[in-house]
């Protein structure tokens, strides 16, 4: 009880000095209404005595924009439509003048300088409230001329957390299928929509990657052995082994947040049940028992719930249960047909598609069944979504221009973005999005 | 109406099995004829080795070891026969509604001609393969995928076909025969595909 009551109030002092010091959220990235916020991002000023022969001034401004605009979160203002004078307009907070900003709509401003030899450069970065005329955050860092990009991710990371109190993901993956043929393989690639990287080399169908919660290995499902079986691959050394290879379908569904259980879905016992393995002693314990299908079990953040797929009442639907099996009841009642659920990160959603007029789309609803939104309206529809990190963005499958695309949405369902593909004759599918890398 | 579906389904099966009683009971030739002129192909084989047996009958006996020769060469045509006839399972397919695992009339006639087939060729065994169209999740579709293949190893079992000589194989949604984007297409791709080939000893 007393430890009870001592944890409690750890978390109202952090909280408080969280609030302090990021003193309030802009932008709730959930709100169905949200909108782009303007924001001007001024060339950088060399403060050093070098002269800038690599044009960092405008490479600063460019990178800033470029992923700025990648987040979603911004309109980025034309820099004909500034007013500053460079020359006169200094980088920090006095040599600002606010009106030259609100008068062309600019919500927020970004301005920075640099100074840089050879090796070493230091660069400084900040980003005003134009509308409240104040600094929000500024960063200074030194390193070496090759860091320069990882000092503008690093900055942006500070901006998200300052508007909406969440890190960009520019360290994220997103592992996915493409499928050419009667062949498919896992791809990855970043979330700035560089390095597409083939992963499995298996020469057969293969499905439904998703990650480890420490980015190190992908659970799949591949009829390697002519059966469609589960297996783990280590990315680093590409080593694939073998998790269940029982008669029927092995399918392989999702990594408990603590990484210590594996749930699947296997139809040994002559009807598809969901079953979780312990990733240390091997040992499997069936959690449905039911004569319906039952598929594509995915954990809540904590591991105390389970979503998951079930045509038991006629349709199939999607159901949560505790983590033990118990509990079981339905979440979703609109419409005939809704699958492949996702948990948010920040708990409490889970995404999903289900068919409307013809077309699946992407959906998302409380984990009580309340506040059901849909999420797309593409003509080429929405399946299979997954949640970034931190729950700000969703991914999922579009047909687009008649091949199926790996797509990132905001989580109000704006902001559409589509992903690059291995070629034009590859159907992409399963998109599984990973935690924090390690890329920079 | 649910009523309905089991009074059909058990009239079905009844009819499947006064079939197959009728068919054991008939020679052998003849049903081996009806199959041979319900694939339409074989017509010609067929007429062109039933003389044949009849000059064997009166070979005399001092040519018995041309008689033997002539023996496994038939034997092997035969043997070639039936692995078309095997193979022709290949081209009948059987289809479902969408989100669908349930037999229509045309299904069950269609497998009862297969349980048929193999209950006179134990030699043989078969592999039914379940698909789906490209609607839905993937996940699901495997599943319902299974469903379709179990279905209709059910039924065949069910006309006592040896369940050892039954497999099944959910390939979901991943093999579509028509990869358009239309009720044309998926209502192809919803289906079980049957192969049918020798049992390994």
């Amino acid at each position: 009880m007393l430890r009870k009551t001592v944890g409690l109030m750890m978390i109202i002092l952090i909280l408080l000095w969280s609030s302090t010091v990021w003193s309030k959220v802009y932008i709730d990235i959930n709100a169905p209404g949200f909108q782009k916020y303007p924001i001007a991002i001024t060339d950088f000023k060399n403060i050093g005595t070098t002269d800038d022969r690599e044009n960092l001034s405008v490479w600063f401004s460019y990178q800033l924009s470029h992923y700025l605009k990648l987040t979603g979160f911004f309109n980025i203002i034309n820099k004909g439509a500034f007013l500053e004078d460079p020359e006169q307009a200094g980088i920090t907070i006095e040599g600002v003048n606010f009106s030259d900003w609100s008068s062309i709509g600019a919500d927020f401003l970004v301005k920075g300088g640099f100074d840089s030899d050879a090796k070493a450069l230091s660069a400084e970065f900040r980003i005003f409230d134009v509308v409240e005329g104040r600094l929000i955050v500024g960063k200074r860092y030194e390193d070496t001329m090759e860091k320069r990009k990882l000092m503008v991710l690093k900055f942006i990371d500070e901006i998200l957390l300052a508007l909406t109190g969440e890190r960009g993901v520019f360290d994220t993956r997103i592992a996915f299928v493409a499928k050419d043929r009667d062949v498919s393989e896992i791809y990855t690639i970043n979330f700035d929509g560089t390095s597409l990287i083939k992963r499995t080399r298996l020469e057969s169908l293969t499905m439904f990657p998703q990650w480890s919660p420490d980015g190190k290995q992908i659970f799949f499902t591949s009829y390697l052995n002519g059966n469609p079986d589960a297996y783990i691959m280590n990315l680093a050394t590409k080593r694939v082994r073998e998790v269940t290879s029982f008669r029927g379908l092995n399918m392989a569904s999702s990594w408990s947040p603590d990484g210590s259980k594996l749930l699947l879905v296997l139809s040994r016992d002559g009807n598809e049940e969901i079953y979780v393995k312990d990733t240390g002693n091997g040992r499997l314990r069936r959690l449905t028992n039911n004569p319906a299908i039952d598929v594509s079990p995915t954990w809540s953040p904590d591991g105390s719930m389970i979503a998951f797929v079930s045509n038991r009442s006629g349709s199939p639907q999607i159901f949560t249960m505790d983590s033990d099996g118990r509990g079981v009841s339905r979440l979703t009642y609109e419409g005939s047909y809704n699958t492949s659920p996702s948990w948010s990160p920040r708990g409490k959603r889970i995404a999903y598609e289900g068919a409307t007029n013809g077309r699946f789309q992407i959906f998302s609803i409380d984990d009580d069944g309340g506040n059901f939104v849909q999420l797309t309206f593409e003509r080429g529809g929405g399946e299979s979504p997954s949640w970034s990190p931190g729950g700000m963005y969703i991914t999922f499958v579009s047909a687009i221009g008649g091949k199926k695309k790996i797509c990132i949405i905001n989580s109000n369902g704006l902001n559409l973005r589509v992903m690059g593909s291995p070629g034009g004759s590859f159907s992409l599918d399963s998109p599984s999005w990973s935690p924090r890398l390690k890329l920079y | 109406m649910k009523r309905n579906v089991w009074i059909v389904g058990s009239l079905a099966i009844v009819c499947a099995f006064v079939f197959m009683f009728a068919a054991g009971c008939a020679k052998t030739p003849v049903v081996k004829e009806e199959v041979a002129l319900q694939e339409g192909e074989s017509v010609i084989a067929t007429a062109e080795t039933a003389p044949a047996k009849v000059e064997e009958m009166v070979q005399p006996k001092e040519e018995a070891k041309k008689v033997v020769e002539d023996t496994s060469m038939k034997e092997k045509e035969l043997w070639e026969q039936l692995l078309a006839e095997a193979s022709n399972f290949k081209n009948k397919d059987i289809y479902f509604a969408f989100d669908r695992y349930d037999l229509n009339a045309k299904s069950r006639d269609n497998l009862t001609k297969v349980a048929d087939w193999l209950l006179m060729h134990t030699e043989f065994e078969v592999t039914i393969e379940g698909h789906c169209d490209e609607r839905g999740t993937t996940e699901y579709n495997l599943a319902l995928g299974e469903r379709r293949a179990e279905a209709a190893k059910a039924f065949i079992v069910n006309l006592g076909v040896d369940i050892g000589k039954v497999s099944t194989i959910s390939y979901g949604e991943e093999l579509p025969v028509d990869p358009a984007h239309n009720e044309a297409a998926w209502s192809k791709n919803r289906r079980d595909h049957f192969l049918v080939y020798p049992s390994k000893k």
